[in-house]
């Protein structure tokens, strides 16, 4: 169940979008195309009935973590935050990508920030979050890249629960926008080798609101294994609609007057669908 | 074993060598607080910087060479700030002998020493081992702990204070001053017998990073000239982080005892220190050829 109306989610995503093409399009770099497609994933897991958080206490013990795997999508993970009241947007306008802020242009770690972890280099946050998930009473979401299970080091991860323990308390979600940096990418048997080392697999439209609550839903009532959530994404999600689920705009925000406008109309559009 | 039950917050990992870094002691003695993910470095890593997140006391124990695979994993550990972690790295340097050049780390200091947050200890004897192990786990921090495979002498008096950051003036002279870390100031110590009374004096360097500059600066003004022992490529090791120090502060003439930039050969301990000319006979001759020299 979600806290609030999926409808005023769906305001609160359309607000966070038009953020995202400024806050990168003033930058002028960043990853927007991948922020851009996590927002439902994201909103939907802050807005489940069970998420516990204080934006007034970063660092309550008793609060639900979200770690970032793929550090590149912090740009969604400050406007998140900030929705979240742990600091105004102007701050991140402010701050974003500039020397010595809590902005940097990947995640760097400030509980009292929301930010649970410095991320940067794939393969990497997943294990902390699995370690921290043995560790904490509550659960350890875990937001990681499709691209990310080309590495080795995350691949591996699955055979974890296996060789360590399966903490039920912790949740991969897996944003597969099906493209990374310079090509495709094809997850192969991925769930279905997560099954068979005894995860608790889901496959999702990561769009959906409800269909993502549920998912989450099952997976944190899910009391002996690990879960797997596979959210099919579309990269670039509600921007420049020319450049929706298309290669060629990873990290690559609007750059002209004529791009931002593109995105800005793209996401008007999509809002009236 | 004392510290597992001293720290109820502790947990050790290790990536599938507890029966060589001796790790599988604690597991046996705490099963609930050890763990592995298997030969998996980079996991083992990537669980400790969580487990140290979540606010404990974590020690990551490997043999130094395998966490070439983790060094990503280090170098995220220490982006993540003011969490307690050390990774305990056993059989460093050519010390390690007939396993070869496969399983001699020596340039373990050299990959430490670039990432910053780091301290980066070299304790000299089982005895300062154990004293640097109470250290570190009492004060928060992230550490890297650099030991050598068994049997190393134990020459230190078990009251010979211990404290991270701090070089030792362990034998005075006027003629050389002898910068060791690890074992080798065992060898140093010999060495400097050897030179005679009041030739070479000997720092000690039980911690890399940070450097206890004043100590060194102060000898090698004295002496004038400096050499440096270890069981390490020159390449980033102590050698280089003396001679930068001397570079920038007070030009002094040095000389090295290291290993080359090369892979090492299978052999006995004491017969690779001879092939690599890192025994205490080829600390003498340095210094012999040194003092002649200038």
């Amino acid at each position: 169940m979600l806290k609030i109306p999926p409808g005023e989610i769906k305001e609160t995503a359309y607000r966070i979008r038009r953020r995202l093409i400024d806050l990168t399009f003033r930058a002028g770099s960043g990853h927007l195309d991948t922020s851009l497609s996590l927002v439902e994933v994201w909103l939907a897991l802050v807005y489940s009935d069970f998420f516990r958080f204080d934006p007034r206490d970063g660092a309550w013990e008793g609060r639900d973590r979200i770690f970032l795997s793929e550090g590149h999508a912090c740009p969604l993970q400050y406007l998140v935050n900030a929705e979240l009241g742990y600091f105004s947007v102007e701050e991140v306008f402010a701050g974003n990508r500039r020397p010595n802020t809590p902005f940097q242009g990947h995640t760097k770690r400030d509980l009292t920030y929301g930010l649970e972890n410095s991320n940067g280099s794939l393969g990497i946050g997943l294990w902390q979050a699995y370690g921290h998930a043995l560790e904490v009473e509550r659960y350890v979401f875990c937001i990681c890249g499709d691209g990310e299970f080309q590495e080795p080091a995350a691949l591996g991860l699955l055979a974890a629960p296996h060789y360590l323990k399966p903490a039920p308390n912790f949740i991969l979600i897996i944003n597969h926008n099906k493209l990374a940096q310079d090509a495709a990418v094809d997850l192969g048997p991925l769930d279905e080798v997560a099954r068979l080392y005894r995860w608790h697999t889901e496959r999702v439209d990561g769009h959906d609101l409800d269909a993502l609550s549920q998912a989450y839903h099952r997976a944190v009532e899910e009391t002996s294994l690990p879960s797997l959530i596979l959210c099919d994404t579309v990269k670039g999600k509600g921007g420049d609609p020319a450049w929706e689920g298309r290669l060629g705009r990873h990290g690559r925000p609007p750059k002209t007057d004529e791009e931002y406008r593109a995105y800005v109309d793209g996401l008007d559009i999509s809002r009236g669908v | 074993m004392e510290a597992g039950g001293r720290y109820r917050d502790l947990r050790v990992l290790d990536a599938g060598t507890k029966n060589s870094t001796m790790s599988g002691k604690f597991a046996d003695a705490y099963p609930d607080r050890f763990f592995t993910p298997g030969i998996n470095e980079p996991g083992m890593i990537g669980i400790a910087t969580g487990m140290a997140m979540a606010g404990r006391r974590v020690v990551a124990c490997d043999m130094a060479v395998f966490l070439h695979h983790a060094y990503a994993h280090i170098r995220a550990a220490a982006r993540q700030g003011d969490i307690h972690l050390v990774i305990a790295a056993s059989h460093t340097g050519i010390a390690v002998g007939p396993d070869g050049g496969s399983a001699h780390d020596i340039t373990d200091l050299a990959r430490m020493r670039l990432v910053p947050g780091f301290k980066v200890l070299t304790p000299w004897d089982g005895r300062q081992v154990k004293k640097a192990v109470e250290k570190v786990l009492a004060e928060p921090g992230r550490y890297y702990l650099r030991l050598n495979r068994p049997p190393v002498p134990v020459f230190l008096s078990e009251d010979f204070r211990f404290e991270i950051g701090k070089a030792y003036r362990l034998r005075e002279g006027d003629g050389v001053t002898l910068v060791a870390c690890g074992d080798k100031v065992f060898t140093a110590l010999q060495a400097a017998e050897r030179l005679g009374e009041g030739v070479a004096e000997v720092i000690g360097v039980a911690t890399m990073e940070p450097l206890d500059t004043a100590t060194i600066i102060a000898s090698a003004a004295r002496t004038g000239r400096v050499v440096t022992v270890e069981d390490h490529m020159f390449v980033g090791g102590l050698f280089e982080a003396v001679a930068g120090l001397m570079a920038q502060t007070r030009p002094t003439p040095m000389r090295r005892v290291s290993l080359e930039r090369t892979f090492t050969t299978s052999g006995q301990p004491d017969e690779l220190a001879r092939i690599y000319a890192v025994d205490m006979q080829a600390v003498v001759e340095t210094c012999r050829k040194f003092l002649d020299e200038t």
